[in-house]
């Protein structure tokens, strides 16, 4: 998790980058925030700030926690 | 606007003045910079001592002073100055910032928010997570209103000649709505696959991006755009307006028709282009080669126009003009271009195998067959046109292609890459050189006389004017001549209706397009001269513009065309990140070989991966892109792009300054490694992961998204502290800190908190009594200063502190998230308030209450009060006994006045 961060407003400007990226991702089933970092190839502290604008705009929901971690679905846009 | 107390700022400091003095009877105007009233106290979890929920006390407050008959409230303005007159009162200079969101139509529905395409970080939830460039600031806001956030217009769409919003289509793109994208560019030109690859792109020259490590490849990211919507629609829909009853005609079939008649169509105009070629488009169909511009793309361009049941007439030359009144049009377009190609006016000219550069390339446009195998063509010119022939020429199977041209490389009008590439195919360049004469042999050319140049002084234009070096005649075999050295208007059957410049060009109002004869409009290269695409395509949506307003019988002069924002400052852009990754720009790709021999394009399409990484490397400038995706989607159709900043001027008796406090900046106590480590956070960032309205669906670690379960508060960061400048007690971190402790254990409750303090400071009513509750819940007091904090490689951090309670030794702690509980410090911005009278501070720079003890929130200006923790810091039940006192000083000022009058 060490590590250079990148400005804020940068990482998440991104987030509309990503969004296409990480829906494809958990079109395989509910995955926590290291596991899509894991599959979108990005740090986990970056797609936490994704997964969570994601979530606040109606693309993402939290399901279960798994080991001290909530996985996170796809969900249909509140605003589509 | 008269009121009898000005309120600067609407926290709960501010709201409380309001309300008192509102229901006092006094007329009350709050001023307050954010969309929404409420200041900081709404935007917390809970308040303590008692952990009533903050927005349950908050709402109906603001609810409250939007609503009081007494109280007007401005919010997302900005008072920039305050003033007392010779009458005694105060006056105030209101800045009122467009939210560019219709308030009164707005139903805080959100979907402009949903539908924004813009991210950017969300203050109201300390940068945690992001919110749109269209927003509601956050869900209990009052007034519960959209508000888009435009810092000017993004210098890509401000340049362009047309207006086409290219941040906007970049926008849409990077979120791959493609056909958005290419309905937001059909909304000013239809000739968008045309531009995607012919446009010079003024857009990147102005790319902010440009001064990092190169510009967007806006057009190409535009091409594909226009070829992914043209392989999923091969035919447009065709779509015929309600017609408004009148015809005008639009004569030319170039950018400028094109655009001019897909915008008199869509107004309900019955429109008619007469076309002089045989086909259709002007220059993008007869001027440039298909190995730049694929015709049928062109087709599919002008397919946009004919879906909305626009005819085109080709073949049809029109002489007159004006007379096309008499054929039943109400007004007329001229937009003929400049089809003449200039002499040279050398000898030699009319020999055969002498052609002038558009000649040969309409022809070749059109189909005709010239076969060149084996033959020597020297093009004469250096601008693109010079570049197309010379292409065109290795295409169509010269043994040896020569560009002469009279100056040097360096001011050679033609782009360089255009030049690059035309040294790639194979062409030669002769530069320094210009033609005396051609020879022919009888009548055909076989020759050129040439002569060396060289560069003498600046001529008029400032270039260096090429002057013949003695003696230094030579002859160029050639098979085939092009002359390339300039285009001009053909408006000589024009000249009895319409008044003409001197070198031909249509004379027209230059602000409305208007010619000397009021129905008839000109524009495109025919008025301006040989231009770009997307300058003809802009003259064509401006004269539809006029042409609309004159045929609607509207006043010309005067009328706001195309009205934008101003561009945003590129380095104001630039400032807003304090680091940039470096992302180098999809690197130019073209199918080039020497001795090419077919027209197929030979720019590469961008790739949508290309498209995505490209769109990912926009900044942002303007924030909005303008792609009006709120525009489509907001059902109340509150969105109004056009709205405009208003200054306004009120007087008040007095004023109550409420302008709250800033919170420290935890960066500044490096180590802690805020900012630096991903799992350290202020006290603000987790009482809005304790507020209902949290970023997160629960209190996580930001580096991971993992449920924290050993959390340690670092009070005292930036408070009581001479190495930041701050030595005073804040007065309420130990109790938010207390409160979070208390929360935290609520919400998560196998976690262990821990606390490091200097001292707790519990004076308060029941704040003891809430301490020693945290205690009892389980909260660990660690008496001693945090020295640093380490990150480990999961992110856990270690905690460096001294142990005072154990005999002061050194010692270090793991725990899996750190709350630096930062401390609070003046918002020095209200001294910038008053002008011709000095606002005084006191030792903190907070406002100094010149009589604290006895004449509480009175400020060193007669008339001019403090509220809340402008005056000091405080916790919020002080804040609201100080709102309190402020309002009755001001009523007891305002009642006094009246008296000694």
């Amino acid at each position: 998790m060490k590590g250079e961060i990148r400005d804020v407003r940068e990482i998440i400007r991104e987030e509309m980058l990503m969004r296409a990226k990480i829906m494809a991702a958990l079109q395989e089933g509910p995955m926590t925030v290291p596991e899509i970092a894991l599959a979108v190839g990005r740090p986990a502290h970056e797609v936490m700030y994704w997964v969570m604008g994601m979530r606040k705009y109606g693309q993402v929901a939290e399901t279960e926690e798994d080991d001290g971690y909530f996985k996170y679905r796809a969900v249909l846009g509140e605003g589509k | 606007m008269n009121y009898d107390i000005l309120i600067v700022g609407s926290g709960i400091g501010g709201m409380e003045s309001a309300l008192k003095l509102g229901d006092m009877g006094y007329k009350v105007l709050v001023v307050e910079k954010e969309p929404s009233v409420g200041g900081k106290m709404i935007l917390l979890s809970k308040v303590f001592p008692t952990l009533d929920c903050a927005s349950c006390i908050s709402t109906p407050k603001m609810a409250a002073t939007t609503h009081h008959p007494n109280i007007d409230v401005m919010i997302y303005s900005e008072v920039e100055q305050i003033k007392r007159g010779k009458n005694g009162k105060f006056t105030a200079k209101v800045r009122k910032k467009p939210t560019f969101v219709n308030s009164a139509a707005c139903t805080g529905c959100r979907q402009c928010e949903m539908n924004c395409n813009v991210a950017v970080p969300d203050q109201y939830n300390s940068d945690m997570v992001a919110r749109r460039a269209a927003y509601i600031a956050f869900p209990q806001a009052v007034p519960k209103k959209a508000v888009i956030e435009r810092e000017g217009t993004s210098p890509c769409s401000y340049t362009c000649p047309a207006g086409i919003k290219a941040h906007g289509y970049v926008a849409l793109a990077r979120v791959g709505k493609y056909k958005e994208a290419f309905d937001l560019i059909l909304e000013t030109t239809p000739v968008i696959g045309s531009l995607g690859r012919a446009c010079y792109a003024p857009c990147e020259g102005e790319c902010t991006r440009g001064s990092l490590e190169g510009p967007l490849p806006i057009r190409r990211i535009k091409r594909f755009i226009a070829d992914t919507h043209y392989r999923e629609n091969p035919e447009p829909q065709r779509r015929f307006p309600e017609t408004v009853g009148k015809k005008v005609a639009v004569v030319g079939s170039g950018p400028a028709g094109l655009t001019a008649a897909l915008h008199l169509a869509r107004q309900g105009y019955q429109v008619k282009i007469f076309e002089a070629a045989e086909q259709a488009g002007g220059m993008l169909r007869l001027a440039i080669p298909a190995y730049r511009l694929p015709k049928d793309v062109v087709d599919r361009d002008i397919k946009n126009v004919t879906a909305l049941g626009v005819e085109i007439e080709t073949g049809s030359r029109v002489e007159n003009p004006a007379a096309l009144k008499e054929q039943g049009f109400d007004a007329v377009f001229v937009a003929t271009g400049t089809p003449v190609a200039r002499s040279l006016q050398v000898d030699g000219e009319n020999l055969d195998g002498v052609m002038n550069a558009l000649e040969f390339l309409s022809k070749i446009n059109l189909g005709q067959k010239i076969d060149l195998t084996g033959k020597t063509v020297v093009v004469v010119g250096g601008g693109n046109v010079a570049i197309d022939s010379a292409r065109v020429a290795v295409r169509l199977g010269a043994q040896k292609v020569i560009v002469q041209y009279r100056r040097s490389r360096e001011e050679m009008p033609a782009h360089h890459w255009e030049i690059e590439g035309a040294e790639k195919e194979g062409v030669e360049f002769r530069y320094l050189s210009a033609p005396l004469k051609f020879i022919g042999d009888g009548a055909r050319v076989i020759a050129v006389k040439a002569i060396q140049m060289e560069l003498g002084k600046p001529d008029a234009g400032g270039r260096r004017k090429p002057v013949p070096v003695k003696g230094s005649e030579h002859q160029i075999a050639a098979d085939m001549v092009i002359t390339a050295v300039g285009l001009g208007p053909d408006t000589r059957s024009f000249k009895a209706e319409l008044e003409l410049n001197k070198n031909g060009t249509i004379m027209v109002n230059q602000d409305t397009l208007q010619t000397s004869v009021p129905y008839v409009f000109a524009g495109g290269d025919v008025v301006t001269g040989p231009s770009m695409i997307v300058n003809a395509a802009g003259q064509g949506r401006k004269a539809a513009f006029f042409i609309d307003r004159f045929l609607k019988g509207e006043e010309l002069a005067g009328a706001g065309y195309n009205y934008r924002l101003p561009p945003v400052d590129q380095q104001k852009v630039l400032a807003r990140q304090k680091s940039y990754r470096k992302l180098e720009p999809v690197a130019a790709t073209e199918h080039l070989k020497r001795g090419v021999r077919d027209f197929s394009e030979v720019e590469a399409p961008l790739s949508e991966e290309d498209v995505w990484y490209s769109t990912g490397r926009c900044l942002d400038c303007g924030v909005c892109s303008e792609c009006s995706q709120c525009i489509a989607t907001c059902p109340a159709n509150a969105i109004d792009m056009t709205m405009q900043e208003e200054r306004v001027e009120v007087e008040a008796c007095a004023v109550i300054v409420s302008t709250g406090f800033k919170l420290f900046d935890a960066s500044l106590k490096t180590q802690y490694g805020y900012g630096k480590y991903k799992n350290v956070i202020s006290g603000m960032q987790m009482d809005r992961l304790l507020a209902p309205t949290r970023p997160y669906n629960t209190v996580l670690r930001p580096g991971d998204g993992k449920v924290p379960d050993n959390i340690a508060f670092v009070l005292c960061t930036g408070s009581r502290d001479c190495t930041v400048d701050n030595p005073i007690c804040s007065r309420v971190c130990c109790m938010y800190s207390v409160k979070q402790n208390q929360l935290i254990m609520g919400a998560l409750p196998l976690a262990d908190v821990t606390v490091y303090y200097i001292d707790v400071r519990a004076f308060s009513k029941g704040y003891e009594e809430f301490y020693q509750q945290a205690g009892a819940m389980g909260a660990n007091f660690v008496k001693g200063r945090v020295a640093k904090v380490e990150e480990k490689e999961d992110g856990n951090l270690v905690l460096y502190y001294e142990d005072i309670d154990n005999g002061g030794k050194l010692s270090q702690a793991e725990h899996d998230l750190v709350v630096l509980s930062v401390g609070l410090l003046p918002n020095a911005e209200v001294f910038n308030l008053f002008s011709g009278v000095k606002l005084e501070a006191d030792d903190f720079s907070y406002v100094k209450e010149i009589n604290e003890d006895i004449n509480p929130a009175q400020t060193s200006i007669d008339g001019v009060f403090v509220a809340g923790t402008a005056s000091g810091a405080k916790d919020i039940p002080d804040s609201i006994l100080h709102a309190g006192a402020a309002a009755a000083q001001a009523a007891a000022y305002v009642e006094r006045t009246r008296m000694s009058k």
